[in-house]
């Protein structure tokens, strides 16, 4: 009779934890899912989203068919002139130094995530992350080794990117990006490479056992910025 | 009678059993789906986020436009011009002039903000001012749509750097491989309001800099001039 009254006990705290568990899941997932929203403009909203998403897209597409042409046209008009041929080149390799041309040759890939380290036996949580200000420093590092092109999460870093934070994510030229951040810089790959000495950012970051790694590699491909700069304020003067 | 109990208990042993069964299973699936959820995902914005990533969207197709019609009329250019190497030559040099802009190889001008930083003078604690301040600062401008930047009139072109040198006689800040000393003036070429307002107001950088303890003036400037990149830019790697 005892034993049978520990039992029911003992069942009964053990249904009661877990329907407890259950409640507090659904109500975890109500909260953050609102794929069944009740609210018609969000819904509206989303829609207006996707649209726009995709009229971009396809615009973007069309433009990068006419940016081909014009090339092929603008080489086909100054083939036959040696002045003009050498502008023609001097355009293509600017558009290369300013991130509107894909480009390949040897360099580094880094690649920074997140600590393994258990958040609890940590002071500061916050040393276990990688922040904007991270990516911020080591792509200025990179600068500073004599990087030629650089880009983070495939976002090619152009004159007018920005590394800001947005809250558990990364924002670069508008787009969100997350650990694992892998940057891919060209440059002489010996001395991009360098990043890793003891003192230099990657070693600190190291310190703070954020996973650091680094490869060297003859053959880098970085991708073109997927944007268009476009000057509004600044106007060019003798 | 003892049978009985026997197989009372077997159906009530069978019965928990599936009943837990079933609740670990529901907990399970709701793991699951807390796991698939992913925050950055459309179906999960809320209202106002989802007006910010419509805007975004909406002013990045309107330039990709903007820019495709240029690109076409340019082509359309190109074809007529064909025979004329004077009318060509045209073409080729204001693209040319478009991509030097965008380089820095050319002096800039336009509205904008002037931003002086220096050390207070008679504090003895506060640290210097740091090249990554420098950094950050610049990050913030062109986040806030700054078109053309400059430290002590050193341009910050895509290749910049802006790095401290620890010497034996002490440290100073070097941007593109020059050194430059305080006051630091950093031009913006810009819209003034964004650029400003990036800066002041909660969580602004200027702000957070004016709490360490450095001295920092935000002047407005309708004719702001900035002048190119003073050096060769040159490539070797890159293809």
């Amino acid at each position: 009779m005892q034993n049978k009254k520990i039992i029911s006990i003992v069942l009964g705290i053990m249904c009661f934890l877990l329907t407890l568990g259950i409640f507090v899941q659904i109500r975890t997932v109500n909260s953050t899912n609102t794929t069944v929203s009740q609210n018609y403009e969000e819904n509206n909203l989303r829609a207006d989203v996707l649209k726009y998403k995709e009229r971009y897209e396809n615009k973007y597409k069309d433009l990068e068919k006419a940016e081909a042409e014009l090339e092929k046209e603008r080489q086909d008009s100054t083939q036959n002139n040696t002045e003009l041929e050498q502008k023609e080149n001097e355009i293509k390799q600017g558009n290369k130094i300013i991130g509107l041309a894909e480009v390949t040759g040897p360099g580094v890939i880094i690649t920074l995530s997140d600590s393994k380290r258990d958040a609890s036996t940590a002071l500061d949580i916050s040393s276990l992350l990688v922040h904007d200000k991270d990516v911020l420093s080591v792509v200025n590092e990179l600068k500073n080794a004599g990087a030629e092109a650089i880009s983070v999460n495939d976002q090619r870093i152009v004159p007018t990117s920005s590394i800001l934070c947005g809250g558990n994510i990364v924002n670069i030229n508008g787009e969100k990006v997350g650990s694992p951040f892998v940057i891919k810089a060209i440059g002489l790959p010996e001395q991009l490479a360098g990043l890793e000495r003891p003192g230099g950012y990657l070693y600190w970051l190291e310190e703070a056992t954020i996973e650091v790694d680094v490869k060297k590699s003859n053959n880098i491909t970085i991708p073109k910025y997927t944007g268009v700069i476009s000057y509004e304020y600044a106007k060019s003067v003798e | 009678m003892n049978k009985n109990i026997k197989k009372g208990k077997i159906t009530m042993t069978i019965t928990i059993g599936i009943a837990c069964f079933v609740l670990v299973a529901i907990m399970f699936m709701q793991f699951k789906i807390v796991n698939q959820t992913d925050i950055t995902s459309i179906e999960n914005m809320r209202e106002t986020e989802l007006r910010t990533e419509l805007a975004n969207w909406k002013s990045k197709y309107e330039e990709t436009n903007q820019k495709y019609e240029e690109t076409t009329s340019k082509i359309e250019e190109y074809k007529q011009t064909k025979e004329s190497n004077e009318e060509t030559e045209k073409l080729v040099d204001q693209e040319l002039e478009q991509v030097n802009m965008l380089l820095g190889k050319t002096n800039v001008e336009g509205p904008g903000i002037e931003i002086t930083i220096q050390e207070q003078e008679n504090a003895e604690t506060e640290g210097e001012i740091k090249a990554y301040n420098l950094l950050i600062l610049v990050d913030a401008l062109k986040a806030a749509g700054a078109e053309a930047i400059s430290i002590n009139e050193k341009r910050i072109i895509n290749m910049s750097d802006i790095i401290d040198i620890n010497g034996t006689y002490g440290s100073f800040i070097q941007v593109n491989g020059e050194r430059v000393l305080a006051p630091y003036v950093i031009k913006a070429i810009g819209n003034q309001s964004y650029l400003e307002s990036a800066l002041i107001g909660n969580g602004g950088y200027v702000d957070e800099l004016k709490t360490t303890g450095f001295d920092v003036k935000i002047n407005k400037n309708d004719k702001i001039e900035i002048n190119k990149y003073n050096g060769e830019i040159k490539t070797k790697y890159i293809q």
